[in-house]
């Protein structure tokens, strides 16, 4: 549409340039938008300031640690600091949510190695679009590792992924693990997937 | 499935090939949240059987729920090369295919290709003979077996042969002594096994011989001047394959 004739949507060029800003955010849409900024609209002065400088300092401070490629504010995550972590035991993950899941759980003590991303050949993600080379040279390096566990997700992507790792990693002669996969907590297996039902038995254990 | 992104908070925009309908877009509503009507079946690769209804407005179908599909292909998520040639399976179906066309040709190439890489072992020959089978499927087929102008069966033929993408096959020395302009040259045991991987059912390819560097570089040069890109899975397949 020319510009001359774009439509005029009412509203102050701040308001409008504040929606269009808010609208790049994930699924939020230019109706979510418009109501979060009349709502910031609405709120005290000092609340917006804090909002505005909560995310600039995000933005400001924090990184990613350099060992592992989790979130940090420091050159080093909290994870890898911690001398009472087994260091010798890292578990990869697709990216920082997936680090907070298993944090979650509270059933490990290792550290991590955050992939930001996988290997998706659909969308022309290959390895080198992510931290595989980074991962190679931290197993390969001179700290000890025992065992590489890989926790990437169940679909294609993450099979992809953990194959792929499973292959570039083999030549280290580390253990190398995958996350196992089968029935939910609390899942019937009336209810469960055939490919779920097959991963429970080719994983199942002795009692 | 063909292709499949995240939309909003729960929902999942995906791309399929029907045996009734042809290549299909749709939304799935809730996609991520309803592990009861879509758990893990709307992912690229998967066989499903599809419940849908059109929208009186927009070109993506309403899909509400998803189930196993009645013919599944074996997994492929065991090995790597498997999962990269399934990849480029699909895309290069989705690539040829027009949305809404017919399909059921197309999808049963896809099936039995998925079928046979699923049991493995997945190789190049593979790869060559689901290439020529499925775009002849598409309206897209070329033919080795004879030279395009003089008709002579390639076996009977000697000297140079040249793959020519206008004449959607092979040309021989004697029709034209000199290379066509942007011809590939092909040696015959190649055309010969081209011809052969065609028309071979792709279940029993496992065994089949794969044409030489000159028989993919013609089969790249096609899918380059018809796709005028290179897909995007195969550089990931070439450095597993």
């Amino acid at each position: 549409m020319p510009e001359n004739l774009k439509r005029n949507d009412g509203l102050p060029p701040a308001m409008t340039r504040l929606v269009k800003e808010l609208s790049r955010l994930p699924g939020i849409g230019e109706k979510t938008a418009s109501r979060l900024a009349f709502n910031l609209l609405n709120r005290p002065r000092q609340e917006v300031i804090a909002l505005a400088e909560a995310l600039l300092e995000m933005k400001e401070r924090v990184g990613l640690c350099a060992e592992c490629f989790g979130l940090s504010d420091r050159p080093r995550c909290a994870i890898c600091e911690d001398a009472a972590r087994e260091h010798d035991l890292i578990c990869v993950v697709e990216g920082p949510a997936d680090l907070m899941a298993i944090e979650r759980a509270r059933s490990f003590n290792g550290v991590y190695h955050v992939l930001h991303g996988a290997i998706a050949p659909l969308d022309g993600i290959g390895p080198d679009d992510i931290k595989v080379s980074e991962l190679i040279a931290r197993v390969s390096g001179p700290a000890p590792v025992r065992e590489v566990i890989i926790a990437t997700n169940a679909t294609v992507e993450g099979e992809t992924t953990a194959l792929y790792l499973a292959k570039v990693l083999k030549p280290t002669e580390v253990k190398i693990t995958r996350l196992a996969r089968g029935l939910p907590a609390g899942g019937d297996l009336e209810y469960s997937d055939a490919a779920t039902l097959s991963s429970a038995l080719n994983g199942r254990r002795e009692l | 499935m063909l292709r499949a992104r995240d939309y909003a908070e729960a929902d999942r925009i995906v791309t399929l090939l029907t045996r009734d309908f042809g290549k299909l877009s749709g939304i799935a509503k809730g996609a991520k949240a309803s592990r009861k009507r879509f758990e893990r079946k709307l992912e690229p690769l998967s066989c499903v059987t599809l419940f849908f209804r059109r929208r009186p407005h927009g070109q993506l179908v309403f899909i509400t729920r998803a189930e196993p599909g009645e013919t599944l292909h074996p997994p492929l998520d065991d090995e790597l090369t498997k999962l990269a040639l399934g990849a480029y399976m699909v895309e290069l179906a989705d690539a040829l295919m027009r949305e809404e066309g017919e399909a059921a040709r197309a999808f049963r190439v896809l099936e039995d290709a998925l079928a046979a890489a699923g049991q493995g072992p997945p190789t190049l020959a593979l790869r060559q003979a689901y290439e020529l089978q499925m775009m002849e499927a598409t309206g897209y087929g070329l033919d080795f077996a004879r030279c395009r102008l003089c008709g002579n069966r390639v076996e009977t033929l000697t000297g140079a042969l040249y793959f020519v993408v206008a004449r959607g096959g092979i040309v021989c020395g004697r029709c034209r002594p000199e290379a066509p302009e942007g011809a590939v040259r092909l040696e015959g045991q190649s055309a010969l096994v081209l011809a052969h991987l065609a028309v071979t059912p792709l279940e029993l390819i496992a065994s089949a011989t794969a044409a030489g560097r000159d028989g993919a570089a013609a089969l790249n040069r096609f899918l380059m001047t018809i796709l005028d890109r290179r897909l995007r899975s195969a550089d990931f397949l070439d450095g597993v394959l």
